[in-house]
């Protein structure tokens, strides 16, 4: 024994341990190799993160920000009477107004000639505006207040610098090149400021004669509500369906069957869906086009597999300790399933759910068969309303954005994106939350 | 085996409580039971000893049907408890479990309070009428668990914070609580340091009084101190079952000499 023992061992030369053989080198050396192929893996992957991110931020942040030129204003009761007597109200106020503001400029020290065209083209209809101000507040009239009006779109990229005197080639309806010197003068007056843009959260889709109004309120709600109809079918389809298959089903051909198909359906691309969900539930069933109720029964079908996997991959995960325990004291097998390995899988089940409606949320090409990506510039009216009239959906409004060629519009879609990135991000750390939560309790 | 009183050990006469004839066990292809007979007895401890493998833990599985719940398992011969058939297509398994308890290798209470573990039997099989009824069962579960004084003052936490001992003792005192008529217990004290192993068999000695109690072990020394009754099994036969006494110290077969001397197994 001892001599077969010694033979192998001659040829590792016998040496301190304090010294490396060249064994040990040559391993320790892959080793350390393979440390820095991982390192420089994840810091590629934190670039390319970075550099997304910061690409986003920083064309999408300008669409939370609004300028807004704010004229201190007083309207007395006599020009109120005598513009309500006029045959041309607004032209009455806008007259008023252009006074009050070359009076405040004027104040400031900044001299400058402009006319209610130039007025109109900068703050939009602004004696539209006013009128329907104290028309709607009369006990305002004779005191002094702050007038905020929102800066056209043109006048707003200026200001952010994504709009130059160079782009401007001799003027249009929308801008003239003097315009750009009543802006100067106004800034320097000290009458322009960013604010919040809380249109672009509120507010709907817009024409080409008003990019800078367009919001992404409406096509929030959209995808609420066929999240609402994803979550209601999918969530107790695929769960039952998971349950039956993973602890009920008995295993044979056909199971194994369903099982491969399940698995392969997690994998069809989405446009797929799409289509089969025009044919199906738009053309044969008849329900509206483009209304939440039929994204959300598409994207019902895209998210039934991703439940079902995550289901059962928890329901595995149960120890079968468990389940041997239930019906050791005589629990039927149902009664073992939901009285004690259904909620020791409900975590992983909430986790898959979720991550399951965060993917259908950003799910866009399914929606471009169904007719989601229409011009929707009304919220619904009632709540059934929400479900079955025509609505877009956030990314399908990133996407129609996107398409269209004034360069606000672009700005928009970033932060479109942001809006969805943010409901992702906020969607995956519930998911997290609730996995922690409820983890620690067993 | 220097416990020499093993021999001495009086044996009543009791009635047959379960009677195995010609069972047969296979998963799938692997033959793991062959031709078991057995008649084993009530208000009495009986040991299974055997090797590995040898098929002991499968046919305690086979007595309340908890190898139905096992896709490949197939099983022929019949199973009599109080003369009746359990394998009969009438007997619901789910009934036949109320009756016959089963205490696991490794101790698996549920992730619940200790209170709703042993509640859990005798709620879904309704043997309280109201919540002081069922306070008073599971107190004297607990109490026949041995276990009572340790968790009388955190009757809510959770089951699964005990130590190893205790949960396998909470875990028969939840079998107990269904008020089966036989129990079973596969390895029970594998998991368990020698103290808790003390305690849960004293509390085996306790429960014989009401129940037959069939146990697997893989101890000897167990089987020795704690059954009336054992049987050895080797690689799916049972080579020989008798009183413990003889067993050990007088088997008829070589191969049972040759395991309990450690010579095979």
């Amino acid at each position: 024994m001892t001599d077969a023992a010694m033979t192998p061992e001659n040829a590792r030369a016998p040496k301190s341990l304090k010294q490396e053989d060249a064994r040990t080198k040559k391993r320790n050396a892959s080793e350390r190799r393979f440390r820095a192929y991982g390192i420089a893996a994840i810091c590629t992957g934190l670039f390319f993160l970075l550099a997304l991110l910061s690409a986003i931020l920083s064309a999408g942040l300008p669409a939370f920000r609004q300028a807004v030129v704010e004229v201190p204003f007083t309207l007395t009761q006599e020009q109120y009477d005598e513009a309500e007597e006029a045959m041309l109200k607004t032209a009455i106020y806008t007259g008023y107004f252009i006074t009050s503001l070359s009076d405040t400029m004027e104040a400031e020290g900044v001299e400058i000639e402009f006319d209610n065209k130039a007025v109109e083209r900068l703050l939009g209809k602004v004696g539209g505006d006013l009128r329907a101000y104290y028309r709607d507040n009369e006990d305002e009239i004779g005191e002094q207040i702050g007038f905020e009006l929102a800066a056209s779109s043109r006048v707003d990229r200026y200001l952010k610098g994504t709009f130059t005197r160079e782009d401007l080639q001799g003027g249009n309806r929308f801008f003239m090149p003097e315009d750009f010197d009543l802006i100067d003068a106004m800034q320097e007056a000290g009458l322009v400021k960013q604010v919040f843009n809380w249109n672009f959260i509120t507010g709907v889709d817009t024409g080409v004669d008003n990019p800078g109004g367009a919001g992404i309120g409406a096509s929030v709600l959209g995808s609420f509500f066929m999240m609402l109809v994803v979550l209601v079918l999918s969530l107790p389809i695929g769960v039952a369906a998971s349950i039956y298959l993973e602890e009920f089903a008995p295993k044979n051909r056909f199971t194994d069957f369903i099982e491969v198909n399940i698995a392969n359906l997690a994998a069809v691309p989405s446009i797929v869906f799409g289509i089969l969900g025009l044919a199906v539930f738009i053309q044969f069933a008849h329900l509206p086009q483009s209304a939440p109720l039929v994204g959300g029964l598409v994207l019902t079908l895209m998210t039934l597999p991703t439940i079902i996997i995550s289901t059962r991959a928890s329901l595995k995960a149960v120890p079968p300790s468990i389940r041997d325990a239930a019906l050791g004291v005589g629990a039927s097998k149902m009664q073992a399933v939901f009285h004690h390995v259904l909620p020791l899988a409900a975590p992983g089940i909430l986790t898959g759910t979720i991550i399951g409606l965060a993917q259908a949320l950003g799910e866009t090409a399914p929606l471009l068969l169904i007719g989601m990506v229409g011009f929707v510039a009304r919220y619904p009216d009632t709540f059934v309303e929400g479900f079955l009239e025509p609505n877009s959906a956030v990314p399908a409004q990133i996407y129609n954005w996107a398409a269209r060629s004034d360069a606000v519009f672009t700005e928009k879609a970033w932060g479109g994106i942001i809006v969805l990135l943010l409901f992702l991000v906020t969607m995956n750390t519930i998911a997290v939350i609730l996995r922690r939560r409820f983890e620690r309790r067993w | 085996m220097n416990d020499m009183r093993i021999v001495e050990r009086d044996l009543d006469q009791n009635d047959v409580k379960i009677a195995a004839k010609g069972v047969q066990v296979y998963y799938g292809d692997n033959h793991a039971i062959k031709d078991v007979d057995v008649e084993i007895d009530d208000k009495t401890v009986t040991a299974f000893i055997g090797p590995s493998g040898c098929g002991k833990s499968t046919f305690l599985r086979c007595i309340n049907r908890m190898n139905d719940t096992i896709d490949v398992a197939r099983m022929e011969g019949n199973i009599l408890i109080d003369g009746e058939d359990i394998y009969d297509p009438k007997v619901d398994p789910v009934q036949l479990r109320a009756k016959v308890g089963m205490v696991f290798q490794k101790p698996n209470p549920f992730p619940k309070s200790i209170y709703d573990n042993v509640a859990y039997g005798p709620r879904i099989h309704g043997l309280a009428k109201n919540k002081a009824e069922l306070d008073e069962l599971v107190e004297k579960s607990l109490r026949r668990g041995a276990i009572w004084d340790e968790v009388k003052d955190r009757l809510d936490a959770p089951g699964t914070g005990l130590s190893g001992g205790q949960q396998q003792r909470l875990c028969i005192a939840r079998a107990v609580a269904t008020e089966p008529e036989v129990l079973l217990m596969d390895e029970p004290c594998s998991a368990l340091d020698p103290i808790a192993t003390a305690q849960v068999e004293e509390l085996i000695d306790e429960l014989r009084q009401s129940y037959s109690v069939v146990i697997v072990t893989h101890s000897m020394q167990q089987a020795a101190r704690v059954s009336q009754k054992t049987a050895f099994f080797h690689l799916g036969n049972l080579v020989e079952y008798g009183e413990t006494g003889q067993i050990f110290t007088n088997p008829n077969d070589p191969r049972t000499e040759s395991y309990i001397t450690g010579r095979i197994g």
